[in-house]
């Protein structure tokens, strides 16, 4: 079994190695937003964040310090210059339905690839990963495939289920190299997901020949 | 408007370093600053002093907050590779924006030095990405509001922070160090593995220990 998937292979949560890297503001922004989605929708992940943030802010306080050139008093004094800038409420909510952190972010239209999938892209500029939503109907098989680089997913609605078990509505699919798989989708509810690729997939059948120049973006 | 230096003012800051460099620091906790000099007790309450801002525009509390605060956001971005320039810029940006955010500090989701870490850590990213127009800044901003809330939550974010922080202090230097890279700096395990010229596993094991160690203090908070 893929080692990615053994801390997290009950709850289907990110792990404590994608959610550090997450806090941190180190991962690819695409791969980021699809963490934000999962963060946003599992409670559970939600608390894994504060967590990892408190021993941020416990690091901060017992860290070194290093004395600062300018003064509060300088701090006081661009403040006034330039104005009070209040805090900003965040803007529009995004469309409903959809989590609140994709709002930041254009969003294509739905497109038709193939009998029962549509994909929608996500649009992260400067991100490395190739993000996208992608819907399918009751019943489908995703095109099985391979990657070379990571896939994670985070379910928005409905579910699939494939060998590494079933991930619906707020579950994290962390998938790497090597990990070959074929989703399954609900029979009942479909499925919608948001999903973040890096390196070459390579899809198989013929879905996958039409997904291929879409997901290369 | 800037109100003349109290002389009193920077007797009891100087008094308050000094506790806290000999003392550490908790922000929930309050620590008796200059309590070693015998003759003046200040509590250095972070949480209050930000709420003080937030009701009050309280220059001197962002005085001690500054004080206390940036020299360590610049510290923390300097052991993180960035150069000291912009260490400083980003310490006093970071100062700044807890001036202006004040009124949004909600010491039940989380302490004064935490929500100042997570403040400090955006505007890294913005600095970092600004040329490429992140939104990362945003995102965060959007899960914080989001955080539900836990009326089954015993205690306040504050606390739980408290309590990270007393358990950090149990953890052995190795496994410290391993936790600063993982979870502050975010470097992936091989990344870590890497920098500490350490095998991989070793880094998996200590984290692995680190953690349970750290979910032993806040079990009771699930």
């Amino acid at each position: 079994m893929n080692a990615r998937h053994l801390a997290s292979d009950e709850t289907h949560l990110a792990s404590d190695e994608t959610l550090a890297g997450f806090a941190s503001g180190r991962l690819d922004e695409g791969m980021a937003l699809v963490v934000a989605a999962h963060i946003e929708l599992n409670p559970a992940s939600g608390r894994s964040l504060r967590d990892i943030e408190a021993i941020g802010g416990g690091v901060l306080a017992q860290g070194e310090a290093v004395a600062m050139l300018s003064s509060a008093e300088d701090a006081l004094a661009r403040i006034e210059a330039s104005g009070d800038a209040v805090a900003s409420a965040s803007e529009g909510s995004g469309e409903a339905g959809l989590p609140r952190v994709l709002a930041p972010y254009e969003l294509g239209k739905w497109r038709p690839i193939g009998r029962g999938v549509a994909m929608r892209r996500v649009h992260v500029p400067g991100a490395e990963a190739r993000v996208f939503m992608l819907r399918a109907a009751p019943g489908m098989w995703l095109p099985e495939h391979q990657h070379t680089g990571y896939e994670w997913t985070t379910i928005l609605a409905g579910a699939y289920e494939h060998q590494y078990g079933r991930f619906a509505r707020g579950d994290f699919d962390e998938a790497n190299e090597d990990h070959e798989h074929h989703p399954h989708v609900d029979p009942v509810e479909g499925c919608t997901c948001i999903v973040a690729l890096t390196g070459e997939v390579r899809f198989k059948g013929w879905l996958g020949r039409l997904l291929q120049p879409l997901v290369r973006l | 408007m800037v109100s003349a230096p109290d002389p009193k003012a920077d007797l009891l800051r100087n008094a308050g370093m000094f506790a806290t460099l000999e003392t550490g620091f908790q922000t929930s906790t309050p620590v008796l600053a200059g309590a070693r000099k015998g003759s003046i007790a200040v509590p250095m309450d972070a949480d209050a002093l930000v709420q003080a801002i937030a009701s009050s525009a309280d220059r001197q509390a962002f005085a001690r907050l500054f004080d206390h605060f940036a020299p360590r956001v610049k510290g923390l971005l300097m052991r993180g590779g960035a150069p000291a320039d912009l260490a400083e810029e980003i310490a006093q940006e970071a100062l700044m924006t807890v001036w202006r955010k004040a009124a949004l500090f909600d010491p039940a989701k989380a302490s004064a030095g935490t929500w100042i870490a997570t403040i400090a850590r955006n505007l890294r990213i913005d600095h970092a990405r600004r040329e490429k127009r992140s939104r990362m800044s945003k995102v965060f901003e959007i899960l914080d509001e989001e955080s539900p809330e836990q009326p089954d939550q015993v205690v306040s974010g504050s606390e739980r922070d408290a309590r990270v922080r007393a358990a950090l202090t149990g953890l052995s230097k190795d496994q410290y160090r391993v936790v600063e890279l993982a979870f502050l700096e975010g470097f992936s395990h091989q990344d870590v593995a890497t920098r500490l010229s350490i095998p991989l596993g070793t880094v998996k094991s200590r984290l692995r220990l680190a953690m349970a160690h750290l979910r032993r203090h806040l079990e009771d908070l699930r």
